[in-house]
């Protein structure tokens, strides 16, 4: 047995290359160790090495990629003198790796299950029988609701939440000593990502397991961790208690940085809506908005909207959060005509917009933009920037070409990208360039409203930073009206006058943000806020109290 | 995975050159054939028939006595013709029959699949001899013949994509931003749904080079004394059995050498045009 006092893995100065030495190695001098029962957060942004970590770790190393200076111990073994045999025992038995998107890692063919008994019995080598008992018992201990039943499910059939529990489960039948979670639960919805990672951190406390947390998400860094530990390009730049970086502050400038775009903006957001009360004229006005989804085999048509209604006057943004599915896309795109609503009433600046044909609409749309939710695969991949932010401009009156250039570069300018970026393709730009693409494109014709489909989500922390700050700014420079369709709550507190909260498809809520906040009356919405992981170290207990189920 | 892609596309690059080079040799041909072949090619010399190769008859002569070498040289002009016609047009009329059919859901479209699935389902060959010998044995109605048949493998092709295409985000996007139905379909979707179907043109222009040399040798393509490749096999095949083999090998290895060209032309596109070998450039 390992002496607690000595660390269960060692990381000592390791760097990693690739076959190309023209290029500075990927992980440079990276230093840690980690004892039983810990668990260390490694954040970071994109590119900045972490996954490589990982893999250095369970010795997976990808493409031709080896550890060219350094060594990594685990229980005072050298992994670099283990032979072959042991090699392989090593990996997914001494030490676990979960992965993001835990679907992709199930094979799609067979009952989850049976892909458990299947490792059980490698493992333990026990009969048939008894390994689907025991991989039933183990859905149970990770919290799967009704283990039989889900036993015999296909991968497809299990929610992104589910899959991701199976595959812990998988990842604990070897009994590793150490964990690491790869944002494991990137994608998935707050609430969910909450329980996975209560299992995880629960799991990890009781079976007295050295974790490492893989995230760029701070809170839940600060939430989970004991220790955090900050990557740039290649290089742990700090190393430290996650009470000493967030009271005592972060020594490196990186961290600081890091940390400041990670705290919710100063809040609660400085624009005044133009006049507060109901004599102003509503500018966007939906009542009872139904739009049914027809599912193949069922007669039953599906209502992802369900009789919503709501109201948005001039220099007003709302906030429209919920969780996947829950419809707040369905409706947006409702609003511009990507679909068709079923019955309701949209009324955009006094008139009905649903009854109009789709050249009536045209006006409409010159008034009423949308920013896409993913940046890059809503940009034209053979399109240059400058015609891509041109496009809308055919909306509007006729322009000549120089007018047109003209406007795309004065575009670029309010949106904050290089004018030399004007001719490149969207593949070269970066995840906040495309975004803020995105937003120039909207924002081409004047529009007097703007619907930002989660305008925060998958980006770098910085980079969601400057995204909130971009629309914070035009927010106030242009009295833009906007309804923002979104899943991070922080972003929302900093962003919108009023919030409204979505479920099934309808809105179960509304009111002014900090009302909402403060004082939430629903209980889902309740929920939803105590799943945002607040960048504070917590006081009580150094585990949070797992949540309870929420079923659907 | 770079060196990977490095390797693909420096096999892409010499598979490009090499058909490129055998492409410059028959577009030589065609462009220099009154000056390059010794004899006229459909002048009958009776005396000197099926006389073997030699220095005044490089190929040898046919059982008319006309200049192999000649014809062979000739034929580049109308096989290759043909062939390029044919899949020009199907290019033509296929891909925006193929754009229409795959924007536009609705019985219009799955009417112009039954149809092409009744056009592909018809063997080759039987086709082509009831339409050839319906609307008569010229160079034009073989080429209208390939035509036919090619236009549905680009629709297809280019359908395929646009399915994939039409759902994707930045569709919806150039919607909002006000794009019609035909900016839509032209700018936005063919662009990025034309690879498959540029690579497909290479690839078809061999096969019609084969169909035709397959239609004129069973008789169903063009006439003597028209210099064609096919033509001139199935006329050297009878002499085959009497040991006169000079007739059909050559004009049937000038068949292999232009396949070849195209066919190493369009495996070239496809590793140039490979997403996954592009995307490191």
């Amino acid at each position: 047995m390992t002496n607690t006092n000595e660390p269960l893995l060692e990381v000592r100065n390791i760097s990693v290359g690739f076959s190309d030495r023209s290029m500075p190695p990927a992980l440079q001098e990276v230093s840690f160790s980690l004892k039983k029962g810990e668990i260390l957060g490694i954040v970071g942004e994109t590119g900045a090495g972490k996954s490589l970590l990982a893999r250095a770790i369970i010795d997976m190393l990808p493409g031709d990629g080896c550890i060219v200076d350094g060594e990594i111990r685990v229980n005072g073994h050298a992994i670099s003198t283990m032979t072959p045999q042991q090699r392989r025992g090593y990996r997914g038995g001494e030490v676990a790796l979960i992965g993001t998107n835990a679907k992709s890692l199930l094979d799609p063919v067979v009952k989850v299950g049976e892909q458990i008994a299947r490792v059980l019995r490698a493992h333990r080598g026990i009969n048939k029988k008894d390994a689907w008992q025991e991989s039933i018992r183990l859905f149970e201990q990770v919290g799967i609701v009704n283990p039989e039943k889900r036993a015999h499910a296909y991968p497809h059939e299990l929610s992104g939440g589910m899959a991701q529990r199976v595959v812990i489960a998988m990842a604990l039948i070897a009994q590793p000593k150490i964990l690491l979670a790869d944002d494991a639960t990137l994608g998935l919805d707050a609430t969910i990502q909450l329980q996975v990672l209560d299992l995880l951190v629960e799991k990890g406390r009781e079976l007295g397991l050295a974790v490492v947390l893989i995230t760029h998400d701070l809170g839940m860094v600060a939430s989970y961790c004991d220790r955090v530990g900050i990557m740039k390009a290649g290089r742990l730049v700090e190393l430290t208690t996650i009470r000493s970086f967030l009271n005592d502050g972060p020594q490196h400038p990186y961290s600081r940085e890091l940390l400041e775009a990670a705290r919710v903006r100063p809040l609660p957001m400085d624009g005044q809506p133009a006049q507060p009360g109901a004599e102003a004229a509503p500018l966007l006005e939906v009542t009872n908005l139904v739009k049914l989804f027809h599912v193949e085999g069922s007669t039953e048509p599906v209502r992802a909207v369900d009789h919503v209604s709501l109201t948005i006057r001039k220099g007003e943004t709302l906030a429209l959060v919920g969780e996947s599915g829950s419809g707040k896309t369905t409706t947006g795109q409702c609003l511009v005509r990507l679909l068709q609503s079923d019955s309701g009433s949209i009324r955009f600046d006094g008139q009905e917009t649903l009854t109009l044909s789709d050249k009536q609409f045209r006006n409409v749309r010159r008034r009423m933009q949308m920013v896409f939710q993913e940046p890059y695969v809503a940009l034209n991949p053979r399109w240059r920037v400058r015609d891509l932010v041109a496009e809308p401009l055919k909306l509007g009156a006729p322009l000549t070409r120089a007018a047109k250039q003209a406007r795309v570069l004065e575009l670029l300018d309010l949106v904050g990208i290089s004018r030399a970026k004007a001719d490149v393709y969207p593949h070269e730009l970066t995840a906040g360039e495309q975004k803020r693409v995105g937003v120039a494109r909207a924002l081409a014709v004047n529009p007097d409203f703007v619907i930002f489909d989660e305008p925060t989500t998958a980006l770098d922390i910085r980079v969601r930073a400057q995204i909130i700050d971009l629309v914070r700014d035009l927010q106030k420079r242009m009295g833009l009206s906007a309804l923002f369709i979104t899943h991070d709550l922080n972003s929302v507190r900093s962003l919108a006058h009023y919030v409204a909260v979505m479920r099934h498809g309808k809105i179960i809520e509304q009111g002014p943000t900090e009302e909402i906040f403060a004082n939430p009356k629903e209980a889902y919405t309740r929920k939803l806020l105590e799943a945002e992981l607040p960048i504070e170290v917590r006081e009580e207990a150094p585990m949070r109290a797992p949540q309870a189920e929420l079923r659907a | 995975m770079r060196p990977l892609s490095a390797q693909r596309s420096v096999a892409g690059k010499a598979t490009l050159i090499i058909g490129l080079v055998l492409l410059a040799i028959q577009f030589v041909a065609i462009i220099f054939a009154p000056w390059i072949a010794p004899y006229s090619p459909e002048t009958a010399d009776p005396i000197n028939a099926l006389q073997e190769p030699s220095l005044i008859h490089f190929f040898g002569t046919d059982v008319s006595g006309m200049d192999i070498f000649s014809r062979v040289i000739f034929a580049t002009r109308i096989n290759l013709l043909i062939s390029v016609t044919a899949v020009a047009i199907a290019f033509v009329i296929g891909v925006p029959l193929g754009l229409a059919i795959g924007y536009y859901k609705g019985w219009g479209s799955s009417l112009a699949m039954r149809f092409f699935d009744f056009i592909q389902s018809f063997p080759v060959f039987v086709l082509g001899m009831v339409l050839v010998s319906v609307m008569g044995q010229e160079i034009w109605n073989v080429a209208i013949v390939l035509a036919v048949l090619f236009t549905p493998v680009f629709a297809r092709l280019i359908r395929a994509e646009v399915l994939s295409l039409r759902d994707r985000p930045f569709i919806a996007a150039a919607r909002c931003s006000g794009a019609t139905d035909s900016a839509i379909m032209f700018q936005h979707i063919l662009p990025n749904a034309l690879t498959p179907a540029i690579v497909q043109i290479s690839i078809s222009i061999g096969m019609a080079i084969l169909l035709t040399a397959g239609l004129s040798f069973v008789g169903a393509g063009v006439r003597m004394p028209t210099p064609e490749w096919g033509l001139m096999v199935s006329n050297g095949a009878q002499q085959m059995i009497l040991g006169i083999w000079w007739v059909a090998l050559f004009p049937g290895l000038a068949i292999v050498f232009s396949v070849l060209t195209f066919a190493l032309l369009g495996d070239a596109a496809k590793q140039l045009f490979d997403p996954q070998t592009r995307s490191s450039s």
